[in-house]
């Protein structure tokens, strides 16, 4: 990310955010790539989002398998695509990984919830990948999809986690140990053999590559829970159904099936039974907080319709004219302030945390090799090897350490929770105050009222996060340990 | 066995929500999906078709004058029934009523048009602009429900001595209707805009109060309705509850989702007795309270009820989505919340 000259609303974000704004004057060049991030995303608003968003939604009610390529293949000129790939791979993510994708998502959701879920989802995808140190897929599954973004063509991932009997219970350790898992993929010679389903899944029937999380042994999923790497194009594999939402349609959620699926050890990501840890509360540790930046851009996109419908003359007269609709704008703005402070709370310190790995001289002197080298088969060998990976794990271990990524995972469930139900709360209230006026502004607010709720639900629902809050925070119960080397699980 | 606490009413209430709950069951309940996603004109007044058997296309009318002759708590029973299982369509049937509420309450010469043929939905233009000058109609009312596809419509004009509501039939000259174009909810009672340049009325009713009145129906419908959409999602968030294994156990047996669950058992409750008093009394005071508290109770409940489901709720298939789009619609109509508040305070302050 270069530093941009600073427009005039790079200035105002850096007054929006005043975390931000400190940390610019200790790191102006970081600082304003974030906010370069940010104009771009206010662009693809501008230019592709905002013009499609009303429309699009509606289409996906009458035709739900519908999906707007166009959309996607716009958004590699802005290489949203990029944004959870580390720099030394062509991607946009520096030490301000995690903030620039919250602030990218708050921005794209302000203008449809749907289309910035469907950019985040394949983010969230690339995740495991990068988490699970699955070094010797970088040079292929990350290389592609940075090349391609180049040309303009979506090369997209997505992240499977939930079953249709085990939403909830696959995202907490103790729940899992109890949960009814249906979906196994029982070892045989040369790696696995899949079969079962998975639903709702976000980006699962546009996406190239999915990483999964899933049994080996269904008797036992917590210690067998192993994340995968599933390639479309798998024998058995396919995508046969997609949801119809209430909201946030843009995006499809998909089921997938598994029919005697052969993925191969390769694809394992990570060894065998590290799958909690590395697959998912990892994930959620970085993931949930921007989760709550969706929250806030949507709140944010309903706030601004919800301002200019107060500004339409109705009547003679003006909603802002008076007093009570002036109070419930401050409360909005108020509630805007308090979940920026929230998920930025989160970004901020898990890219602190990851910040370590990423920029140190240790794990970028491994891609001083050169690339030749690095995406040939005997180098993936290597690092898919029972020693390979212990190597990578040995060193994500010196760099993350436990109670930080705990800590990580508490504050994300709290951006996650608390800036979903506030903008719950503002959408609803901001619809109560309009009523059935005639204004086009109440339509965007209603859409939005439709897109907010999966907020509370995906990504663990609220309660579940509470409960992660509690564990992590409270009662100290809940500890993410990052997968040791030759340690644990089934191997 | 799960069943809501007794609510005292007496024999002819009873009988008469028996009926109206096997109305709901029969014939919305398997169409319900296709009430909201495609709720074609035809369909909808199929659905209003059978409900006349129950009386409730009149039913606000006297019966000397034609009509069903039920009184306003017996119609909020109705609809409450009705609204378990469809909302959209019990609002549709509130909507015709208050519509013709003015004919039944006022005098005119002539026959009600609408009552005694097929006739309907009706659509009530309220709340908007309506004058009568010259004997001619020029309104704008920007959403108003069953505009989209009804055969005639009730305006209350402002300011017009001696005439206190006009009716137009829908294709007259200089009347324009244009549907809402995406409706959040409540979609079988097509709601839309509706404009008159000019337009020749058919019937001209004189009498009391008559904008009052139709408030008050409203509000007391709303009130019922939004009860019904209480029922629903406690039902159906209650049998999920039951057969979801969640974390060790059934989803009924977590705290939480208890808590969820009594609170729309309360709001049940709470709803019923609110709307049973405001039926009691004549002034328009208690049906706002009942609607504004009813409403917003509605809204919870449905949101509540889709949480409980997790990603199963969110999903057009399971049908709890429907519920927090339809309340929403029920707490944005006729009016806002802080409006309905003021409103109170103004009612107290002037008597």
């Amino acid at each position: 990310m270069a530093a941009t000259v600073m427009s005039e609303r790079g200035r105002k974000l850096l007054r929006d955010f005043p975390a931000l704004g400190a940390l610019h004057e200790h790191d102006r060049k970081g600082i304003e790539g974030l906010i370069g991030l940010v104009e771009r995303a206010a662009e693809y608003n501008r230019d592709v989002a905002l013009p499609r968003a009303l429309e699009l939604d509606e289409r996906m009610e009458r035709e739900p398998d519908y999906f707007d390529w166009e959309m996607m293949r716009e958004a590699c000129k802005y290489r949203f695509f990029s944004l959870a790939i580390p720099e030394v791979l062509g991607g946009l993510a520096n030490k301000y990984m995690v903030t620039g994708m919250a602030l990218v998502v708050e921005e794209l959701c302000s203008a449809c919830g749907g289309i910035g879920l469907a950019i985040a989802a394949h983010s969230l995808g690339v995740a495991p990948l990068i988490a699970s140190g699955a070094m010797a897929h970088w040079e292929t599954v990350l290389h592609e999809i940075v090349e391609e973004e180049k040309k303009g063509n979506p090369v997209l991932m997505a992240y499977a986690i939930t079953e249709p009997s085990a939403g909830t219970d696959v995202e907490e350790p103790e729940f899992l140990a109890v949960a009814r898992i249906g979906l196994e993929a029982k070892r045989v010679k040369g790696g696995y053999r899949v079969n079962g389903r998975k639903c709702f899944i976000s980006g699962g029937s546009e996406a190239k590559y999915i990483t999964m999380t899933a049994a080996t042994d269904r008797s036992r999923p917590l210690e067998t829970w192993t994340t995968f790497l599933v390639e479309r194009g798998m024998e058995g594999f396919s995508t046969p159904r997609v949801e119809l939402k209430m909201g946030q349609r843009a995006c499809h959620a998909a089921e997938l099936l598994f029919e005697d699926v052969f993925i191969p050890h390769s694809h394992v990501l990570g060894y065998e039974g590290d799958g909690i840890a590395n697959g998912i509360l990892i994930i959620m540790a970085a993931s949930r907080g921007p989760v709550g930046a969706i929250a806030t851009g949507i709140a944010r996109g309903a706030f601004e319709h919800f301002l200019a419908w107060a500004r339409e003359p109705a009547n003679g007269k003006k909603p802002i004219d008076e007093d009570r609709i002036r109070m419930a704008l401050a409360d909005m703005y108020a509630v805007l302030e308090e979940n920026r402070g929230l998920y930025l709370g989160h970004s901020l310190g898990g890219d602190a945390l990851f910040r370590n790995a990423f920029t140190h001289p240790l794990f970028l002197s491994a891609f001083m090799i050169p690339r030749r080298i690095r995406a040939s088969k005997p180098y993936a060998s290597l690092l898919n090897s029972y020693y390979g990976k212990g190597l990578v794990n040995i060193l994500f271990r010196y760099f993350i350490k436990d109670e930080d990524a705990t800590d990580m995972l508490a504050k994300a469930s709290l951006a996650k929770f608390a800036c979903a139900d506030n903008a719950m709360a503002l959408v609803s209230r901001a619809l109560e105050l309009m009523g059935t006026t005639p204004s086009p502004q109440r339509r965007w607010v209603e859409k939005a009222y439709r897109d907010v709720k999966l907020t509370q639900i995906y990504e663990g629902t609220n309660q579940l996060n509470r409960l992660a809050l509690y564990n992590t925070e409270i009662a100290g119960t809940l500890k993410v340990e990052i997968p040791g080397p030759f340690k644990k699980g089934v191997r | 066995m799960a069943r809501l606490p007794e609510f005292r009413e007496e024999q002819e209430y009873r009988i008469l929500r028996d009926s109206a709950a096997s109305f709901a069951a029969d014939v919305l309940a398997p169409q319900a999906e296709e009430l909201d996603l495609q709720p074609a004109p035809w369909r909808v007044k199929k659905a209003l078709a059978k409900a006349d058997e129950l009386g409730m296309l009149s039913a606000l009318v006297p019966e000397e004058k034609g009509g069903g002759g039920l009184d306003d708590y017996a119609f909020c029973v109705a609809l409450e029934e009705i609204a378990v299982e469809e909302a959209g369509v019990a609002v549709a049937l509130l909507a015709h009523n208050a519509a013709l509420l003015p004919a039944a309450l006022g005098e005119f010469e002539g026959l009600i048009t609408g009552v005694g043929e097929e006739s309907y939905p009706a659509c009530l233009a309220f709340p908007g602009e309506v004058a009568l000058r010259e004997g001619k109609v020029n309104a704008r009312v920007p959403f108003a429900f069953n505009a989209d596809g009804c055969p005639f419509i009730t305006l209350i004009p402002t300011q017009e001595a001696g005439t206190r509501a006009v009716t137009v039939r829908s294709d007259a000259a200089g009347v324009s209707i244009e549907a809402e174009a995406y409706p959040l909810g409540l979609r079988a009672a097509r709601p839309g805009a509706l404009k008159m340049e000019g337009a020749e009325p058919s019937n001209l009713i004189s009498g009391g109060d008559m904008l009052g009145a139709v408030e008050r129906a409203l509000f007391l419908g709303l009130s019922a309705v939004a009860v019904g959409i209480i029922r629903n999602a406690l039902r159906k968030a209650y049998a999920y509850a039951r057969e979801r294994y969640q974390a060790g156990k059934m989803i009924i047996e977590h705290q939480q989702m208890r808590i969820f669950l009594a609170e729309m058992l309360a709001g049940v409750e709470e709803g019923r007795s609110l709307t049973r008093e405001s039926c009691s009394s004549r002034e328009l005071a208690p049906a706002v309270t009942a609607w504004m508290r009813n409403t917003a109770r509605a809204v919870q409940a449905a949101t509540d009820g889709v949480q409980i489901h997790g990603g199963y709720g969110y999903m057009r298939d399971y049908g709890m989505e429907r519920l927090m789009r339809d309340a929403k619609y029920c707490q944005m109509y006729p009016t806002t919340s802080q409006e309905a508040l003021l409103r109170l305070l103004d009612i107290y302050e002037t008597g």
